[in-house]
């Protein structure tokens, strides 16, 4: 069933904004970016993330790897209910968002920008490529991956007119190693990363940036239960840092500011 | 002029009136103490009960008209955890006020002998969250239940004592029967049980069905439970509910609270908010000229 009309039509507030799927593109059979028009035109910032809900099963956080207002791609792995449910559901099925919630990646256009995404934390990177090639800055993209099947917006950064590189633990395709050893070539380059991935690689991102005077912005992942900052789940390491409110994407003002050093 | 803004809430010496309340963020001292740091007057923890809980599955929060529902279900590390939190969490001299839920008398005794013995402040019993079984309103409204429990805890411990309320009938016989047992003040009020339900999903959105309202839609309720209680009782209270600004706060102040419980509105204007709303208490008595912030307290039941 679709929903056929826009939600602004019959007045009034909800919650949610619903969702249908539109397209389904299959990165690997656990790994899929799901294309869905919205029924209530959002303002989401790349960075930002939603929650999102099907009904029966947890309400999980999701960084949307593109979205124009009006249509999302959600690019989900299967490690969860949630999330398994989600990439196995049929075209027209509804998925239920609130937000956008969260701080979002800020750009100056003086700055020469490092991408890198780990793993499917490279959605809200692309997402972001897509913005500075709008406004005309032209980032360099690295993804980092574990096996060539997990490769997920390369080509799209290349279709953007970037230079992409990916790596590979395994060495299946591009650049063999870890992300966070291949960058350490590059860093110089730059003027600020752009992060966002597990938790023990943007530490270590971190890590090579107060090392050599860098400024970066990080999209740290967690379990985020409620999303408006009153919960408490979603603390930093041992920071008072909430992920859902201060963050997802913190700087390295902030973090040095809070002391991180790391989760453990 | 210089303004005194600092409150006696029950013997502990307040900087300012604002209090970070039960259920918001503090189970982790490290947000306990980001909150002392950003100005609050005092910090509740999350309500510990004897055992650990998960608390509910998501969807734990609905975002409504004017407020707020959750069920985020207890979530806590269980009682023994609350030494380490409390050591962890002080910083400045910020009372600590630890809130207790538990499912019978001898669970809240243990717990409150606990954390008295653990460096607490200040205990409060929640006996009014509207989501969980046996851990709320139905004990929060059997006057002898709760004259039975006050009584017990009070003869074993060195700290204050408050009870917090929800929305009942009979808020002023339990009450009552609670300050004669020797409570030394009430929080009042707790969020309301409520539900909502999403039009296009033909479902409840929490999944609990059932949690507790908050926000300014209870902010009138939670005045006139202030302003009842004063009335009758000269209560120490601390007046919690849709508290956004020095506004509310000070309406509160002015129905008999001593004290200001804040919790939803950090969702929407983080921990800072307690700063504004102490920045708008002063102007606001430097504009009427009132010296002493204690002066305002039930000032309305004044002739």
């Amino acid at each position: 069933m679709s929903i056929g009309y826009r939600d602004e039509a019959i007045g009034g507030e909800s919650s949610y904004t619903v969702g249908i799927l539109k397209r389904i593109y299959v990165h690997n059979r656990n790994l899929k970016s799901l294309y869905i028009e919205l029924n209530h035109w959002l303002d989401i910032k790349p960075g930002q993330f939603l929650m999102v809900w099907i009904p029966g099963y947890e309400e999980i956080p999701i960084s949307p790897s593109y979205s124009d207002g009006e249509l999302i791609r959600l690019t989900v792995k299967g490690v969860g209910d949630t999330s398994k449910k989600l990439i196995n559901m049929n075209m027209g099925d509804r998925v239920y968002v609130r937000g956008p919630y969260g701080t979002y990646f800020k750009i100056d256009d003086r700055d020469k920008y490092l991408l890198v995404g780990g793993g499917y934390g490279a959605a809200p990177l692309i997402f972001l490529a897509h913005k500075l090639v709008e406004m005309g800055l032209r980032p360099k993209y690295v993804e980092g991956v574990k096996s060539i099947s997990e490769q997920l917006f390369i080509k799209e950064a290349e279709s953007l007119g970037l230079e992409a590189t990916l790596v590979t633990e395994d060495g299946s395709s591009g650049i063999r190693g870890l992300v966070t050893d291949y960058i350490v070539s590059i860093l110089d380059n730059f003027d600020s990363v752009l992060a966002c991935g597990p938790t023990p690689m943007l530490d270590k991102v971190l890590d090579l940036c107060r090392s050599r005077g860098i400024n970066c912005q990080l999209s740290y992942e967690s379990i985020v239960k409620c999303g408006i900052g009153v919960c408490g789940s979603c603390t930093l390491g041992n920071t008072g840092l909430l992920i859902c409110f201060d963050g997802p994407v913190l700087d390295i003002n902030t973090l040095n500011k809070w002391r991180y050093r790391g989760s453990d | 002029m210089t303004v005194d803004l600092g409150v006696y809430l029950s013997g502990l010496r307040l900087r300012n009136p604002t209090i970070l309340a039960s259920g918001i963020l503090g189970d982790k001292a490290q947000l306990l103490r980001r909150a002392s740091e950003s100005g609050f007057g005092a910090v509740t923890t999350k309500s510990f009960t004897y055992n650990p809980r998960e608390g509910y599955k998501t969807p734990i929060v609905a975002e409504v008209k004017a407020g707020l529902l959750n069920a985020v279900g207890l979530a806590n590390p269980g009682y023994k955890m609350m030494r380490k939190i409390i050591s962890e969490a002080r910083i400045n001299g910020v009372p600590i006020i630890v809130s207790l839920a538990g499912s019978n008398i001898d669970e809240f005794h243990r717990m409150a002998i606990y954390a008295d013995e653990s460096g607490a402040d200040a205990v409060e019993l929640n006996l009014s969250c509207p989501h969980v079984e046996k851990m709320g309103m139905e004990i929060g409204q059997d006057p002898n239940y709760v004259a039975r429990l006050v009584g017990d805890i009070k003869g074993s411990i060195t700290i204050p004592l408050f009870i917090k309320i929800g929305l009942t009938d009979n808020y002023m016989e339990v009450v009552g029967r609670a300050l004669d047992k020797g409570a030394d003040g009430v929080t009042a009020i707790n969020t309301i049980r409520a539900m909502a339900i999403d039009i296009y999903a033909k479902k409840p959105i929490l999944s609990n069905i059932y949690g507790g309202l908050s926000g300014p839609a209870i902010h009138p309720i939670a005045i006139r439970i202030t302003y009842d209680l004063y009335s009758e009782y000269r209560a120490t209270i601390i007046g919690t509910g849709g508290v956004e600004d020095c506004k509310d706060a000070l309406e509160f102040i002015l129905a008999g609270a001593t004290a200001i419980g804040i919790g939803t509105s950090i969702s929407k204007k983080g921990l800072n908010i307690a700063k504004d709303i102490v920045r708008g208490i002063r102007k606001y008595m430097e504009n009427e000229g009132v010296k002493k912030l204690e002066d305002l307290i039930g000032y309305v039941h004044k002739n």
